[in-house]
């Protein structure tokens, strides 16, 4: 505490006059005859007690005023943390502008940012002379600099706009406090020009950012609150593809849900598709009921999908607040029915039935309907057929093969093909499948069968976070495996090689204590994993990735009649648990998800291009028509696009003859546009221990600042207290000696 | 001009410095104030003949009965059933007390006394004053003729109250001097222990008289108005005490409220009138209460 008049305070030995006074002349009350003193006496002991007190507290209050009055005229002020004891030292000053794009919300004809630019313009005025000054948005990968002189951070502060992606406000303040330990000037300010949506704030970024504005020493933290108190907006979260490729004779949902802040309404969602020529269709349209705090489904079906790229959006119908999340976009790639090889011992169509059954039913085939188009061969003929036609390969019960036959398997899945082998009973003898160009696709060495007769035994995922298992997910309860039972099976050993670094061998606890290692059953190859177990733990089916393509290995087969000893009895009976299987397989090995088309701005965009896609260049058409040359390379099957920074659809041309028309879409990510805000509880966690201020208008933050670096004058205050005991002073003896 | 009734409002009576004209107006006042004669039913009016026997006073011979019979008689008069009243006055000094009224308790009391006075003798009730402090000090022997107005007012107009007092010896005292029934009306403030006071007040109402307490108290006495500090006098004691008036005043209330409470149930119990007065209030109060103990004597 300092003082601006120290000597004043020598007045405060007038606190002994009053009592002095008190003591000496002691004020007489009025003398009255009074004859009824009889009834006075019994309540004299009381009367006199309270009497005592009064004067006590009348001489507390009259001592009381003398003190704080020389108190107050020799004008104390308190500083606080980090006050340099002047207004007009320079300061290290980093001003963090929040440039999500939920700061587009405009209210009063003015968007956050346009309101943070203002307060910012004018507080950079208010900096003092020779300050640094540092100007920084949550823009991801700019970097934080003291501008070199004002105008240049008024210009960057001028030039502040939405940008789609965005860092968190923590992570933006932690990189402005490491700026400011670079400074050399003692007081340290950083000002957060922010809306106070709770998404800027990650508590799991905040400890980081304590700790670095807590390494600064004294710094002065004013959080400037440019956002509206209660936002009306209604938005459209992440939209969600049921596959991102499909076939031409399948159908798309397209589902999302409309979130809503403050008043509930009927909002009406749209949804476009863009012909080749960028013409807009509506293809669907819903009307749906938005409540606060609840996010309502929206879906649309999209069917009769011509093969090729197809682009749209969905959009909600009028305006609102914050238009950026009123639109979202979306790609997809239609493809013909995919070609799927199914090889089997003679008789072929017989071990393909069930199968081909499951993946493209007679009806469908009929109407022309069907994904898959399945055409089967024996296995003899596949040293000599051409497997580049085909999207997969399936070996149903395969027999023991040629090397020469496993080694073109491996080539062709290398090439990021798919290829899946359902071992049965004719895997015997098992040392073609042990050699080594069978092990270089299969997921480990064929050890035994090992039998389940009394139908104990079936399929049993453990959880369903592999792409093929996804569809059941929803379903995960009610899923009848134990109706069909598996009798036999085929054991894995452990590949004798080393697994390669980073992958994790995958271990089976037998439940008939068998172990090949220390009491566990170990079941790994390199790079395998296992998609499916069986109820007793062991894999039913793994995968392992060669080159670009998918292995998938189940060790039971598909095949089997019921009434041949079979090995199973999957694809029997009311077997819709196999038919979802077999076409997800199918899907999963024709890479149905292996493609992406829809990111969140930021993220790099990454396409996989078929041999008739690659080209040397492609031109990029970005969503506000800009078209830049985009670099392709002859061979290699994937197109990288990092400039994903603005929202909308992007296009890929390569022009010329058989041209390919690629693209992709770019949304925002759905927690970048929350607009809930931060209660003052859930700011203080935010920022802990570290004293902040938080202000609003330039006239509390003129305050606050003033306070911070000169501290506070206690002067206002201790006049308000001496009023108060005047008062107090003039109540007691008033009442006390009242005539 | 002021009617009759302003007389029974004591800061009017003050004006009037003769005592005689203060009760005579006060009488008047009241009266006028009744819708009924309070003369009827007890007055004067004859009641009765008997035969004259020596001794009867020669001046009461009805002499028309003795015209149309012959003999003697003479005329009863409801006269002889009048009561015998006694103004007891209490000589205290605390009597002589008021904070902001026209009239101390003593004024009061004298005002109230010589009204009764005048009211009791116009009615032919023979009427005694008898005034004490510790003892008893003055006597009147009680008569009915019209100069004993006089005889009485006199000796009330020149009384001090002064010295201190012994409420129930005095009355203790009363009790044995009076030998007939009478109607004995007191005027005290009762600053004293009321326990032996309402023994005496027992004494007398044992002896078959009837007791009017007329308890006179000052205005200020009643409200406790003071304010602030203040330090309070005793006046007899000169014992002083220092209070903070406004956080007494509740207390102090009470306390008064719960003393005369006292004398008002112990008096009902012993068939006495108690009459709480304050110097601020109407003599008709006072003057109602006797005239109702008069009819129910007559």
């Amino acid at each position: 505490m300092t003082f601006l008049n120290f000597s004043l305070l020598a007045g405060s030995a007038l606190v002994a006059l009053p009592i002095v006074l008190h003591l000496i002349m002691r004020q007489r009350p009025k003398r009255l005859e009074f004859p009824a003193m009889r009834f006075v006496q019994k309540q004299l002991d009381a009367n006199r007690r309270s009497l005592r007190l009064r004067h006590l507290l009348l001489l507390l209050l009259r001592a009381g005023i003398i003190a704080l009055l020389t108190f107050a005229l020799a004008r104390p002020s308190v500083k606080l943390p980090g006050a340099i004891g002047t207004q007009e030292a320079p300061v290290a000053a980093a001003l963090v502008f929040d440039t999500a794009p939920r700061m587009e919300y405009r209210h009063e004809n003015q968007t956050r940012i346009e309101v943070a630019q203002e307060l910012g313009e004018w507080l950079l005025a208010q900096l003092p002379e020779r300050s640094e000054v540092a100007a920084i948005d949550t823009r991801l990968g700019t970097a934080a600099a003291f501008s070199p002189d004002r105008g240049a951070a008024k210009d960057r502060i001028s030039r502040l706009s939405a940008a789609a992606n965005s860092r968190s406000l923590a992570e933006t303040v932690e990189e402005a406090a490491k700026l400011l330990k670079t400074s050399q000037l003692a007081r340290k300010e950083i000002y957060v020009f922010t809306d106070l949506a709770r998404s800027a704030w990650p508590v799991e970024e905040a400890a980081a950012m304590r700790q670095q504005i807590e390494s600064l020493g004294d710094c002065g933290v004013y959080v400037l609150d440019v956002g509206v108190a209660d936002p009306i907006n209604y938005g459209l979260g992440e939209p969600r593809l049921s596959a991102e490729v499909l076939s031409s004779n399948g159908s798309l949902s397209v589902d999302t849900e409309l979130s809503c802040v403050g008043d509930p309404a009927s909002r009406g969602v749209e949804l476009y598709l863009l012909d080749l020529d960028g013409n807009e269709h509506k293809r669907g349209e819903q009307s749906v009921e938005a409540a606060p705090g609840e996010m309502r489904p929206v879906e649309f079906r999209l069917g009769g999908l011509e093969p090729r790229v197809h682009q749209g959006y969905m959009r909600i119908v009028g305006d609102d607040g914050l238009a950026a999340d009123d639109t979202r976009w979306f790609t997809f790639e239609v493809k013909p029915a995919w070609r799927l090889l199914l090889a089997a011992p003679k008789p072929a169509a017989r071990y393909a039935l069930f199968l081909s059954q499951a993946l493209a039913p007679e009806v469908y085939r009929r109407r022309g309907v069907a994904r898959f188009d399945c055409q089967t061969c024996d296995l003899a003929e596949l040293s000599t057929r051409s497997l580049g036609d085909y999207a997969a390969v399936c070996l149903l019960d395969p027999t023991p093969l040629e090397p020469a036959v496993w080694k073109k398997l491996a080539d062709y899945a290398s090439e990021g093909r798919g290829v899946a082998v359902f071992l049965g009973r004719n895997a015997m003898p098992t040392d073609s499948f042990n050699q080594p160009q069978a092990q270089e696709l299969l997921p480990g060495k064929l050890l035994r069968q090992a039998r389940r007769p009394d139908g104990e035994l079936h399929l049993s995922p453990r959880d369903y976070q592999h792409p093929i298992l996804a569809a059941f997910r929803g379903l995960s309860g009610s899923i009848p495996w134990e109706s069909f039972p598996v009798f036999r099976y085929w054991e894995l050993d452990e590949p004798k090689k080393e697994p390669k670094k980073g992958t994790v061998p995958f271990y089976a606890k037998h439940p008939s204590g068998r172990s090949g290692k220390g009491g566990l059953s170990p079941f790994s190859a390199d790079g395998a994993a296992v998609v499916l177990h069986y109820s007793d733990g062991r894999p039913a089916m793994l995968e392992r990735t060669i080159g670009g393509g998918r292995v998938l290995t189940m060790t039971t087969p598909v095949s089997d009649r019921p009434n041949e000893k079979p090995w199973n009895l999957l694809p029997v009976g009311e077997a819709w648990p196999f038919l979802i299987l077999a076409d997800q397989t199918a899907s999963y090995l024709v890479g149905g998800g292996k493609q992406h088309f829809n990111y969140t701005a930021g993220q790099t965009a990454v396409l996989h291009l078929e041999k008739d896609q690659q080209r040397r260049a492609f031109l990029l058409i970005s969503p506000d028509g800009m078209s830049v040359p985009h670099p392709g390379a002859i061979g290699r099957r994937e197109l990288v696009v990092t400039t994903t920074d603005q929202v909308g659809n992007y296009r890929l041309l390569s022009g010329g003859t058989g041209e390919a028309s690629l693209g992709f879409s770019v949304n925002y990510a759905p927690e970048q546009m929350h607009l809930r805000r931060l209660g003052e509880a859930e700011l203080s966690g935010v920022f802990g221990p570290i004293k902040y201020r938080l202000d609003k208008t330039r006239q509390q933050i003129d305050r606050d600042v003033s306070a911070g670096r000169v501290g506070r004058e206690l002067f206002p205050a201790l006049i308000l207290l001496v009023a108060l005991f005047l008062a107090l002073e003039s109540l007691v003896s008033n009442r006390f000696y009242r005539e | 001009m002021p009617t009759a009734e302003n007389y029974l409002k004591p800061e009017v009576i003050n004006q009037i410095k003769r005592l005689d004209l203060r009760a005579q107006f006060i009488v008047k006042g009241f009266l006028q104030g009744l819708h009924a004669s309070p003369f009827h039913g007890f007055s004067v009016e004859f009641s009765e003949h008997r035969k004259y026997t020596p001794g009867d006073d020669p001046k009461d011979i009805d002499w028309l009965v003795y015209a149309k019979t012959d003999k003697y008689y003479v005329k009863k008069f409801e006269a002889e059933t009048n009561v015998t009243g006694y103004l007891v006055m209490d000589l205290s000094r605390s009597m002589g007390y008021t904070y902001r009224q026209e009239l101390t308790k003593f004024d009061y009391s004298i005002c109230l006394a010589a009204a009764l006075c005048y009211l009791m003798v116009h009615q032919q009730d023979p009427v005694g004053l008898l005034t004490f402090d510790r003892k008893i000090r003055h006597s009147l022997k009680p008569k009915a003729r019209r100069s004993h107005i006089g005889d009485v007012l006199s000796l009330l107009a020149n009384l001090k109250p002064e010295g201190e007092t012994d409420v129930a010896q005095s009355l203790i005292q009363v009790a044995a001097m009076l030998r007939h029934a009478s109607l004995v009306m007191i005027f005290s403030d009762l600053l004293a222990d009321p326990e032996p006071v309402m023994q005496s007040i027992y004494r007398l109402r044992h002896g078959g008289h009837d007791v009017i307490l007329f308890h006179i108290l000052d205005e200020a006495e009643v409200t406790f108005p003071f304010q602030g500090m203040v330090e309070l006098e005793e006046s007899e004691t000169r014992q002083r005490m220092a209070l903070d008036a406004d956080g007494f005043r509740r207390s102090y209330l009470d306390e008064v409220e719960s003393f005369r409470e006292r004398y008002r149930r112990e008096c009902f119990q012993a068939g006495v009138d108690y009459v709480p007065l304050d110097t601020s209030m109407r003599f008709d109060r006072a003057l109602g209460e006797y005239l109702m103990r008069r009819s129910e004597r007559g």
